[in-house]
């Protein structure tokens, strides 16, 4: 039905502009390089296209004067949704061309700010992106040949959004959230143990677990080191008998 | 019809251009030269290196260096950096100082630098919030749970969006490796505690009003804006103009009088209302306290202003004037003030009583001033407008200066009610009691009822000092024989 499509494809713009918020967080420090710049090309672009598809979707939807009240109203609770996040994106992607602009790659006398991220962003992309692993193919004056694409992108969504407002007369304040206060402490998070330890302390002594959930690596590092275990101690067993059995 | 939402203009908002900002911005890049800037070390978190780590004292040294100034001035500067968000502390987190010493400090992310610009939203906060709400298992401190619950009440219709934006951006941090991660919250805590202050933090970032100009442009002026410019100098250069010795002479001569009364340089009794929520104060100082506060006592001394001002101290000095029967002067006084700040509409029958009262040879009360200008006023009166009786009320109020205001200080009325004065004790309250006195705060006296309270204590007045009418005395002493 119209409403799981809408949902989902909500979902994933809402996914898309989470993670452009983290890559243009990590503009401007140490963790900025080409591949960030990259990367966040790419998913402007996603998130772009989402938004657009998302847009017509949605807009056919809320001019079809044959559904019922409730449709209606859900309908008009997704058009807020979706309005906030392209608030969220249009921001995001104007301050990431000032802060572009503020802090090009290339220049040595322009020092790249000492927050003390140093990590890449590769696995917040590629969520972004919905792939496995990313793949990084721009040439080396991307930071700055990319800024010009980025301002005409943001006044095609600037466009897009007052468009959007003439089109649809829908009233966000009379949207009544289905979410109670709270509600995200019920969300499926499995809340990582590691990152309740460390972080929520600078001053006192994290209690730390092992890595947990944190990453995908770690977790297949270990599944290998348990199999290889196994290997080992089935090898053993085999070769015992066989040695019984010969003498 | 279209529904025009009101979108936030979230590119100018005409707030007052901060200028140190691009200056701060400049400052912090030159901090982060790997040859001349401030030397960073790594942090130790058990098991996790974070790097770009620094101290205190090395950055106020780096700064005094740079700028060539004392330390104290690096000082000084180095808070304001924290203040305005560009360092944030790793220890102290609520505390946004900078110290001389080894605590631990980090640079912030471009992203969270303050700007001109880009306020922070209250949606963002939102979602902030609803992120450590989920690291935090629902454990927030006090007044963030105060913020959670408002934002919930009128950011309401958004909330589906906040949730989802929060946990989706919960997730997506989670890819991020360890180290990076808890450098990303410690920042996003840091810029929120700079724009969302909690109770006694204090960030440089104060929400100013919204101007209606926009002040980025560069405004051209005119030429008559240029004319009237000039006319007005030309005219300033002819004033004539008062010696800075006298003046000065006179504001240090007001200083050394009234420093001890300023709230803002010497502490009052008991505590300031407006910094620990306990209004003690001014019920201590109201209109009729019986017993009034030794400092305000002391101030009635310094002129004869401060004591006609003051209403309480004006009653000491009726009581004082009726031993003596002097009361004239001051109820003239009185009167026009009342003809001053009193309606057009009565002005007429007020001018009639005052004439008949004080002024008309032969009055009840009449007062002693010289003929030049008594017969300025009565002439005046004839067709009585506000300021009618100006000349006459300067007159008394100098005749009242120069003599009864002395005898005043020296009377047995004033030194009795010097000693009865009170000297309330100094509080001294914990933090944990300011809390509670915050949210203890009660709304004061409704002004209607303090207007009624005049009403009844002039009428009584009124009916105290009505002239005697001796029949009617007389009648009553036959009667009651």
């Amino acid at each position: 039905m119209g409403k799981e499509e809408c949902k989902t494809m909500l979902d994933a713009l809402s996914k898309v502009t989470a993670c452009y918020r983290h890559l243009v967080i990590a503009m401007g420090s140490t963790s900025d390089s080409q591949n960030l710049r990259e990367e966040l090309k790419k998913t402007r672009k996603k998130a772009q296209e989402l938004a657009v598809a998302n847009r017509t979707k949605l807009t056919s939807l809320l001019k079809d004067k044959t559904i019922s009240k409730e449709d209606r109203a859900e309908y008009e609770r997704l058009w807020v949704l979706f309005s906030s996040c392209m608030e969220l994106l249009e921001v995001d992607m104007k301050r990431s061309l000032e802060i572009g602009q503020d802090f090009p790659l290339k220049v040595p006398t322009r020092h790249l700010i000492q927050t003390g991220m140093t990590g890449s962003t590769t696995a917040v992309a590629a969520r972004a992106m919905s792939v496995q692993n990313m793949k990084y193919e721009a040439d080396s004056n991307i930071d700055t040949a990319d800024l010009r694409e980025l301002q005409s992108e943001i006044s095609q969504v600037s466009q897009m959004m007052e468009e959007m407002e003439m089109k649809v007369q829908v009233a966000p304040w009379a949207v009544e959230a289905k979410q109670e206060a709270g509600a995200e402490l019920k969300s499926n998070l499995s809340v990582g143990n590691s990152s309740v330890g460390v972080i929520s302390i600078c001053e006192e002594e994290p209690k730390e677990e092992e890595g947990g959930r944190g990453s995908r690596d770690t977790g297949f590092a270990s599944i290998c080191a348990v199999v290889g275990f196994f290997v080992i101690v089935i090898v053993a067993v085999v070769l015992g008998y066989l040695v019984v059995n010969m003498s | 019809m279209t529904i025009r939402t009101a979108r936030p203009n979230r590119v100018q908002e005409f707030r007052p251009r901060m200028h140190c900002l691009k200056k701060l911005e400049a400052f912090v890049v030159e901090m982060q030269d790997p040859k001349n800037g401030v030397k960073g070390s790594d942090q130790k978190l058990n098991v996790t290196t974070i790097p770009h780590v620094l101290a205190g004292n090395a950055i106020i040294a780096w700064i005094a260096n740079k700028m060539k100034t004392t330390t104290e001035e690096a000082n000084v500067f180095g808070t304001m950096l924290v203040a305005y968000g560009y360092i944030y502390p790793l220890e102290n987190h609520r505390k946004l100082v900078m110290c001389n010493d080894a605590s631990l400090y980090r640079f912030q992310a471009p992203y969270f630098w303050p700007s001109q610009k880009w306020v922070p939203q209250d949606s963002d906060y939102a979602i902030y919030l609803a992120k450590r709400n989920i690291r935090k298992k629902g454990m927030l401190e006090p007044y963030e749970e105060a913020h959670y619950n408002h934002l919930h009440e009128w950011l309401n219709h958004k909330w589906d969006f906040i949730v989802m934006q929060a946990a989706e951006q919960y997730k997506a941090g989670r890819d991020r490796m360890k180290p990076d991660r808890v450098v990303f919250d410690c920042q996003e805590r840091a810029f929120w505690i700079v724009n969302r202050p909690p109770r006694r933090t204090h960030s440089a970032l104060e929400c100013v009003p919204e101007r209606l100009l926009d002040p980025n442009v560069e405004e051209k002026i005119s030429f008559d804006q240029h004319r009237r410019m000039h006319i007005f100098y030309q005219q300033a250069i002819m004033r004539s103009k008062v010696k800075s010795s006298v003046s000065i002479g006179a504001l240090v001569k007001y200083i050394t009088t009234y420093k001890n009364h300023d709230p803002f340089l010497a502490p009052c009794l008991p505590s300031n209302p407006w910094q620990t929520d306990n209004d003690s104060y001014w019920t201590l100082n109201m209109r009729r306290v019986e017993v009034p506060t030794k400092m305000r006592v002391e101030r009635w001394s310094f002129s004869l202003f401060e004591l006609l001002t003051d209403l309480r101290g004006r009653d000491d000095f009726k009581v004082f004037l009726k031993k003596e029967f002097s009361g004239e002067n001051l109820a003239f006084w009185e009167a026009a003030e009342e003809l001053k700040w009193g309606t057009a509409s009565s002005m007429s029958a007020k001018a009639e009583t005052i004439f008949k009262t004080f002024l008309a040879p032969g009055a009840p009360r009449w007062i002693n001033i010289d003929g030049r200008t008594m017969g300025l006023t009565v002439k005046g009166l004839e067709h009585p407008h506000r300021y009618v009786l100006e000349a006459a009320q300067t007159h008394v109020f100098m005749l009242m200066k120069k003599d009864t205001f002395f005898r005043y200080l020296k009377s047995p009325t004033y030194k009795d009610i010097q000693k009865k004065a009170q000297n309330p004790e100094a509080h001294n309250f914990s933090p944990a009691q300011l809390e509670q006195n915050a949210c203890n705060r009660s709304p004061g006296i409704d002004p209607i009822i303090l207007w009624q309270q005049e009403e009844e204590e002039k009428a009584k007045a009124a009916a105290a000092s009505a002239p005697v009418d001796v029949k009617a005395m007389m009648s009553k002493i036959d009667r009651k024989k």
